[in-house]
């Protein structure tokens, strides 16, 4: 018959492996978030007709 | 010399926020709001990009902030697309925020306004936001509740169904645009959604146009992401084999793009993984790969995690001693991080391994006999046919997806 010591290891390891808790930590990797993106050049370079030159002289020449 | 206007302060923010360089692009972006102008619309796009800059800082209270003044602001003024613009980025920052339900109805406006205003590339936008809100909040009730193994709750299900749901509207109308780089974030993130409800082919499916997409535009972050993402997938199918050399791809990458947390959870994957194909010698080899860089980033919870897995991989070789050690280990760590499960776990192994090593120390000699040929095996004289006999009892290599769903 199988010695105790030898039979309490063998149940040690047939026990440690599979554990629910092995993956645990297994990651998902996701995409990134997409941010809606304003720009104070893009608004003057529309109103302003493409001038932002422009847009910004006269800004200045206005405060 | 002339003081800095508005304009040139917030144009500086913009250039330096486009530059990488957040943190600086604040200070200007704030600087001028200081200075103020009474162009609304510019206000707005400050406002607008102090929120972005933030959501990027991982600030997201300010974000918040920023973007929700942004919103009153558009509303205020009447800007329909400033106004779908700025509900978009408020619920991406809620959905971060753990605020689904009112993510939610941003995300919403955000589509009904790109609908009314026929914007489609907008319209694509607010159906991917839409997608990861429900995508996090499935994924938030799944892991806070106490479910039985092998069954979501229905809510969790429902809100994943809606996010691919989601996802699969956003894929028809990017695909229409020929947009790649959006159609690669959709397959993404549905891929994910299918793995978490369980759907591993289709996620392999999704993975796989997503690992395409990457290659196509030599985004080798995207590349990793995928390789690991289907690494992840094999694992439930069963397929660990495969499982394995994704996730050396996936560490490959991690070295090339010089990331050492990812290299650590690439080392910790493939040490699971080779412990699944009961391959201890593998599975020991990288999990003390994962050990080193967790102590090097001063990861305590990583290192603990490594030290669990050091312990259970030398106890199925039976190397008793290292496996005593590193169960010690894992209970000092836990106490130190106040891990309460993992200090009972670390608790119940250690008193498991006590028992056998006790029994084979205090017994008479022939038992002593058999604990040192347990311990040449580290030099690799071990006895193979007794372990791969006593090994048959593990029901490891036939657990059924369904049955390892809910491992995490």
């Amino acid at each position: 018959s199988q010695p105790l010591a030898g039979r309490q290891a063998a149940e040690l390891q047939s026990k440690v492996v599979p554990s629910k808790q092995i993956l645990h930590s297994d990651n998902m990797e996701m995409e990134p978030e997409t941010m809606e993106t304003k720009s104070v050049t893009d608004y003057f370079s529309k109103l302003h007709m493409g001038s932002l030159v422009y847009s910004c002289t006269s800004k200045r020449k206005s405060k | 010399r002339m003081e800095a206007s508005c304009l040139e302060l917030a144009l500086e923010g913009e250039r330096l926020c486009k530059a990488g360089d957040c943190r600086a692009g604040v200070s200007f972006f704030e600087a001028a709001v200081q200075v103020g102008t009474e162009d609304l619309k510019t206000l707005s796009a400050i406002y607008s990009q102090l929120g972005n800059a933030y959501f990027y800082l991982h600030e997201y209270a300010k974000a918040l902030e920023y973007h929700h003044h942004d919103l009153t602001l558009a509303r205020t003024i009447g800007d329909l697309l400033g106004e779908a613009k700025a509900s978009g980025n408020l619920g991406n920052t809620l959905k971060v925020l753990g605020n689904f339900e009112e993510a939610i109805v941003c995300c919403q406006r955000h589509l009904d306004i790109s609908r009314e205003l026929n914007d489609k590339v907008g319209e694509a936008r607010a159906l991917y936001n839409l997608g990861n809100v429900y995508h996090s909040n499935g994924k938030n009730v799944a892991s806070a509740g106490t479910h039985d193994p092998g069954e979501l709750p229905d809510d969790v299900k429902n809100a994943l169904q809606k996010a691919a749901n989601y996802y699969e509207e956003n894929l028809k109308i990017v695909t229409e645009l020929g947009d790649r780089a959006a159609q690669g974030r959709a397959f993404g993130n549905l891929g994910n959604t299918h793995y978490l409800l369980g759907n591993f082919r289709s996620a392999v499916l999704a993975h796989e146009q997503r690992l395409l997409i990457a290659k196509e535009f030599g985004d080798r972050s995207a590349e990793r992401r995928a390789y690991s993402n289907l690494g992840n997938a094999y694992i439930f199918l069963g397929e660990f084999e495969t499982a394995s050399e994704y996730y050396k791809r996936t560490l490959q990458l991690a070295r090339q793009l010089k990331d050492r947390a990812v290299e650590a959870q690439a080392c910790y994957s493939l040490g699971n993984t080779y412990t699944l194909l009961q391959d201890y010698e593998k599975a020991i080899d990288y999990h003390l790969k994962h050990l080193v860089i967790a102590q090097e980033l001063n990861d305590k919870i990583g290192e603990g995690r490594a030290c669990w897995s050091l312990g259970n991989a030398y106890t199925a070789l039976g190397n008793h001693d290292q496996a005593m050690h590193f169960a010690e280990r894992h209970l000092e760590i836990s106490r130190e991080v106040g891990d309460r499960s993992g200090e009972l776990t670390a608790r119940l192994n250690l008193s498991d391994l006590q028992m056998v090593l006790g029994l084979s120390y205090s017994t008479n000699n022939s038992m002593l006999s058999e604990s040192h040929v347990v311990d040449n095996s580290l030099n690799g004289t071990r006895p193979r046919v007794g372990r791969r006999h006593s090994m048959e009892n593990m029901e490891l290599m036939k657990l059924t997806p369904e049955k390892v769903q809910n491992w995490n």
